[in-house]
């Protein structure tokens, strides 16, 4: 098979060619510098920069069906929308990270490189189509991702989860790999698009090809966390530094349900009527699993954990959706809305988590926030504006999130998982109440920590804007990630 | 856009009195605000069109069109009271917890406002996920109010109100989307307008519950029926009404119910008119055995505030029967009961939380002969008293009258029972008034460091405008209702086809769906 690389090949990888580039100036200056570190506001801007080209170079040369390299990449809406939310939430990530105890200071610039790569992966993995590339983006995104969380100056916790999130990730990698080989096997291919149109009667007649879709899907169900593949998720997003867990939380989950979309595509689920029972349950659970085991944390990142187990849960609806929807994109477009406006307030939920703490150790738990609002009334008044977006009380963006995400499952006749959604909602919403009852309704003396947070607290603020804002006008946002994938 | 002006400019006061710079002045400055809300609310009634059943005042743009998601504001006969009714306890709110709330006043008072914003859009928002966002809405300005200015037990208060109010709506929100697609069906295009609902025809199929019709109608019954709250769903409702401040109180059982009943009546019987025939025993029951278990706990309260909470449960059970009999008698006098109920039980909180302030106690048992030591307290409490329990010349007696007449007409046997209530309700409001007010000095007043203080000129000042209405509304019920009338009288002779037009249209014939 003789391979030509374009120029239009090059044009549609430049947002990841910026991202490398950009990700080698403060490691280059470090080391020209006689390995002293540059001021670590120099290293952040050169990594927004670099986030910031990236988006810009995706909206420019992206497109509706627009290929690169033999197929391999695709650069289209889902590519565009998702790769945005993604690369924003991890600039997000970053700003974090310029002021966490945990992260902050020495070997800062090796962090911004190795985040930046991360973010390479994460492209990658939102562009591909290949399972091949799929698994490469994969793989680049957690093995950076690993390496952040081993190197936080935090002693004991950190590493622990570094070494667990490392050995279950590989798991789920190899788990991944292999369902790839079986799919190559029975359809002659690692490309979705080339046995896209036969999978639905291939999955039905051909007991490999079923066993390798099961498997892939098994590898993504590890990576955005959907019980009872999930158990990793809580220590993992404990243990490491508060950032990274936004990280996680956030960009890494998107790119994941992302090309969980580009599998489910293949509407494999309408040829196998089992996966599609199968995968129903799945989210039933995760979403029971995720608010109920949620009640019972005490520690503000522990319950964030769960609660984004359950989102995840909510999320597998849409994908569902998108799954058996023929000709509609109503299903892809919930998830995405659902995934934009989850990592808004998630990276708000975590980013408040993340001033609280005072030193690279500290634990902050629920009832650490007690007075919080008369201390800090603005901070608070953000913090309760993600708490109810993300329990999905209108009018924030998290309600119009989970409208759009029950309409598509009721539309496509999936009455009772909607039903199943809104009764978690209910569920959730006593343990988002409980920190606004403690902020609130608690005397105490809960402050931020003492040192320099004014990037954090923008990054809080422009969150909390958001999403009063973005829930006000979401029609036409809706309207226009929904138009982008036809 | 007067009705914009009216649902928006609560948000817009909330975010003024939040950067208003001086907190000495702060009470003026919101009793002012919401003294040019309340003005607003009667340019409406002077502009109103009492002739017609169609909507007034239509402001109407697409919002988000991807469903058919309207801004639709509009007021009829049926909501215009209501309206009313909530601008007008704001300032008399801003008025009666001057003294009380003596903690961030500056939050109270946006809360209040916001509040006010998220109910008033619930009776005007004519598009079933513009009213779905207030009706959600207006959770959390209360969540804060009881959290933060409650009492002891606030906490466990507030979050029970929270999600038990919750856990009922979020299948409406269910049910609306299924509606929407319906449309979609019938109509050709999705849209989540109130007039397009009632345009469809859902089938029914009487002796099952799983029919398309009941379902939707036990989706939304069950939302309306906790804010209601309707028995036996009405267990939030005590511990939420002691545990709130004297202004969450009063605009809990004042206006905050009424979202629950005005639901029932624009909402689930126009648009399910088989299913709420069919269930109409259900109803009716569940409002009788309310009215008389609520009577009958209200008599064993040892606390006043909870026997007034207990008496709220009795009295919105007269609501629902009125409107579930179906006859013009029922509904007006259902209409009118809303607005009676909370006009007395919005004064007995009122009085309720002014002794309060003084003794720090609500236990009966503790007074006794407080008539010879506040006699103008005592008179104050005596009218209103008399209009809780509906004594002829006092608006109680009228909405219970037309409720009971309706309710004759179709079903004796509700009726006859429901005059029970009517007894029982004068047998313990009277006796808890014996007992505070006459018969020996009670402990508190014997015991009490200082001599009590009689009413305040605030206070009187608080309370003369409600004992004006009790006796307007009672004396001249024709100059209230006769704004609600032709709306009522439309929606009870065409309840299977109900259509609300638009201001100059006809109502077009109803199509079918599926």
């Amino acid at each position: 098979m003789a391979m030509t690389v374009g120029l239009s090949d090059i044009l549609l990888i430049s947002p990841m060619i910026a991202l490398f580039l950009m990700s080698l100036v403060p490691i280059t200056i470090k080391v020209l510098r006689g390995n002293q570190e540059q001021p670590a506001l120099a290293t952040l801007a050169q990594a927004l920069i670099g986030a910031v080209a990236a988006i810009g170079l995706l909206l420019v040369f992206g497109g509706p069906g627009k290929t690169a390299f033999n197929n391999a990449l695709i650069f289209d809406g889902v590519t565009q929308w998702m790769g945005i939310i993604a690369i924003a939430s991890a600039g997000a990530s970053m700003i974090l990270m310029y002021e966490n105890p945990s992260t902050k200071g020495r070997q800062f610039s090796e962090l911004m490189f190795l985040s930046m790569n991360s973010a390479v992966g994460m492209l990658i993995l939102v562009s591909a189509v290949d399972l091949l590339m799929i698994f490469i983006g994969l793989e680049l995104m957690s093995l950076a991702l690993y390496l952040m969380i081993a190197m936080s100056h935090e002693e004991k916790i950190s590493k622990e989860a570094a070494f667990k999130y490392f050995i279950l990730g590989s798991l789920a990698s190899a788990i991944f790999l292999y369902g790839t080989a079986f799919i190559f096997g029975s359809a002659g291919s690692t490309n979705i698009l080339s046995f896209m149109a036969e999978a639905p009667r291939l999955i039905g007649g051909n007991l490999l090809f079923l066993y390798g879709v099961c498997l892939v899907m098994t590898g993504f169900c590890f990576k955005v966390s959907i019980a009872p593949f999930h158990a990793w998720t809580p220590d993992v997003y404990q243990g490491a530094p508060t950032p990274h867990t936004t990280f996680m939380a956030t960009a890494v989950k998107v790119v994941s349900f992302a090309a969980f979309l580009r599998l489910i595509a293949t509407k494999s689920l309408v040829g196998s009527p089992h996966l599609f029972d199968m995968l129903q349950w799945l989210a039933v659970i995760t979403m029971l699993v995720g608010n109920v085991a949620a009640i019972l944390q005490n520690n503000l990142k522990r319950m964030l954990a769960y609660s984004s187990i359950a989102h995840s849960g909510y999320l597998l609806i849409g994908i569902i959706t998108a799954g058996v929807s023929d000709a509609s994109f109503f299903g892809a477009s919930s998830v995405i809305f659902y995934l934009l406006s989850y990592s808004i307030m998630t990276a708000g939920a975590f980013a408040i988590a993340s001033m609280m703490e005072r030193s690279d150790a500290h634990v902050v738990n629920i009832e650490d926030m007690a007075g919080f609002a008369k201390n800090r009334p603005i901070m608070a008044l953000c913090f309760a504006i993600f708490m109810f977006s993300l329990a999905g009380i209108p009018p924030t963006l998290g309600f119009f999130g989970k409208f759009y995400l029950f309409t598509a499952a009721i539309g496509e006749g999936l009455l009772w998982l909607a039903i199943w959604g809104v009764v978690n909602s209910v569920i959730s919403v006593y343990y988002y109440l409980r920190p606004i009852v403690v902020m609130y309704m608690k005397e105490g003396e809960a402050e931020l920590a003492p040192h320099s947070l004014n990037a954090t607290m923008v990054t809080v603020i422009v969150s909390a804007v958001l999403i009063v804002i973005l829930g006000l006008v979401s029609g036409p946002i809706f309207q226009a990630v929904e138009q982008s994938l036809f | 856009m007067l009705l914009t002006a009216i649902v928006f400019l609560p948000v817009l006061f909330a975010l003024l009195v939040m950067i208003w710079p001086r907190e000495r002045s702060l009470r003026h400055f919101a009793l002012g605000l919401s003294l040019i809300e309340f003005i607003l609310s009667l340019v409406m009634l002077r502009d109103f069109d009492p002739a017609t059943p169609a909507l007034q005042f239509v402001e109407k743009q697409m919002w988000i069109e991807r469903f058919g998601i309207q801004y639709f504001l509009g007021v009829d006969g049926i909501s215009l009271w209501l309206v009313l009714l909530t601008t007008f306890f704001a300032p008399i709110l801003i008025l009666g917890s001057w003294t009380s709330i003596e903690k961030r006043i500056r939050g109270f008072h946006a809360c209040l406002f916001l509040l006010q914003a998220a109910m008033l859009g619930t009776f005007l928002a004519m598009d079933a996920v513009f009213f779905y966002v207030f009706w959600e809405l207006s959770l959390i300005p209360m969540y804060f109010m009881v959290g933060i200015w409650g009492g002891p037990r606030r906490i466990y208060a507030t979050v029970k109100f929270f999600i038990y109010t919750m856990s009922g709506s979020v299948l409406m929100l269910i049910a609306i989307i299924y509606m929407m697609y319906l449309t979609q069906e019938g109509l050709g295009h999705m849209s989540a307008s109130l007039l397009d609902f009632y345009q469809l025809k859902i089938p029914f199929v009487a002796g099952t519950v799983l029919s398309l019709q009941t379902l939707l109608f036990f989706a939304f019954s069950l939302a309306f029926a906790i804010k209601v709250p309707l028995f036996p769903v009405h267990t939030w409702l005590p511990d939420a009404h002691v545990e709130a401040p004297t202004p969450g109180s009063v605009i809990l059982a004042g206006v905050m119910l009424k979202m629950g009943t005005y639901g029932f009546i624009r909402w689930v019987i126009p648009l399910f008119p088989e299913a709420a025939e069919h269930w109409a025993w259900l109803m009716l029951l569940l409002g009788v055995i309310g009215i008389i278990y609520g009577a009958l706990v209200a008599m064993v309260q040892p606390d006043f505030k909870k026997l007034i909470a207990y008496s709220s449960v009795s009295h919105m059970g007269y609501i629902i029967l009125g409107l579930f009999v179906f006859n013009s008698y029922g509904v007006s006098g259902g209409l009118y009961q809303m607005l009676n109920h909370g006009v007395s039980t919005g004064a007995l909180f009122l009085l309720i939380g002014m002794i309060y302030e003084r003794t720090h106690s609500r236990e009966i048992s503790k007074y006794g002969g407080l008539a010879g030591v506040l006699p103008l307290y005592a008179t104050f409490f005596f009218i209103v008293t008399l209009s809780s329990i509906g004594l002829p010349l006092t608006n109680g007696f009228i909405g219970e009258f037309l409720v009971l007449m309706g309710t004759f007409q179709s079903n004796p046997g509700f009726a006859a029972a429901a005059v029970l209530g009517v007894i029982l309700g004068a047998t313990y409001m009277l006796w808890m008034f014996k007992r505070i007010f006459f018969g020996e000095k009670g402990q508190l007043i014997m015991e009490a460091d200082h001599p009590l203080k009689d009413l305040s000129v605030r206070e009187i000042a608080v309370l003369v405008p409600l004992v004006i209405l009790i006796f307007w509304m009672g004396v001249m019920p024709n100059h209230f209702l006769n704004y609600s009338k032709t709306s009522i009288e439309h929606l009870v002779n065409n309840r299977t086809n109900y259509n609300l037009p638009l201001p100059g249209q006809t109502p077009a014939a109803p199509t079918e769906a599926q």
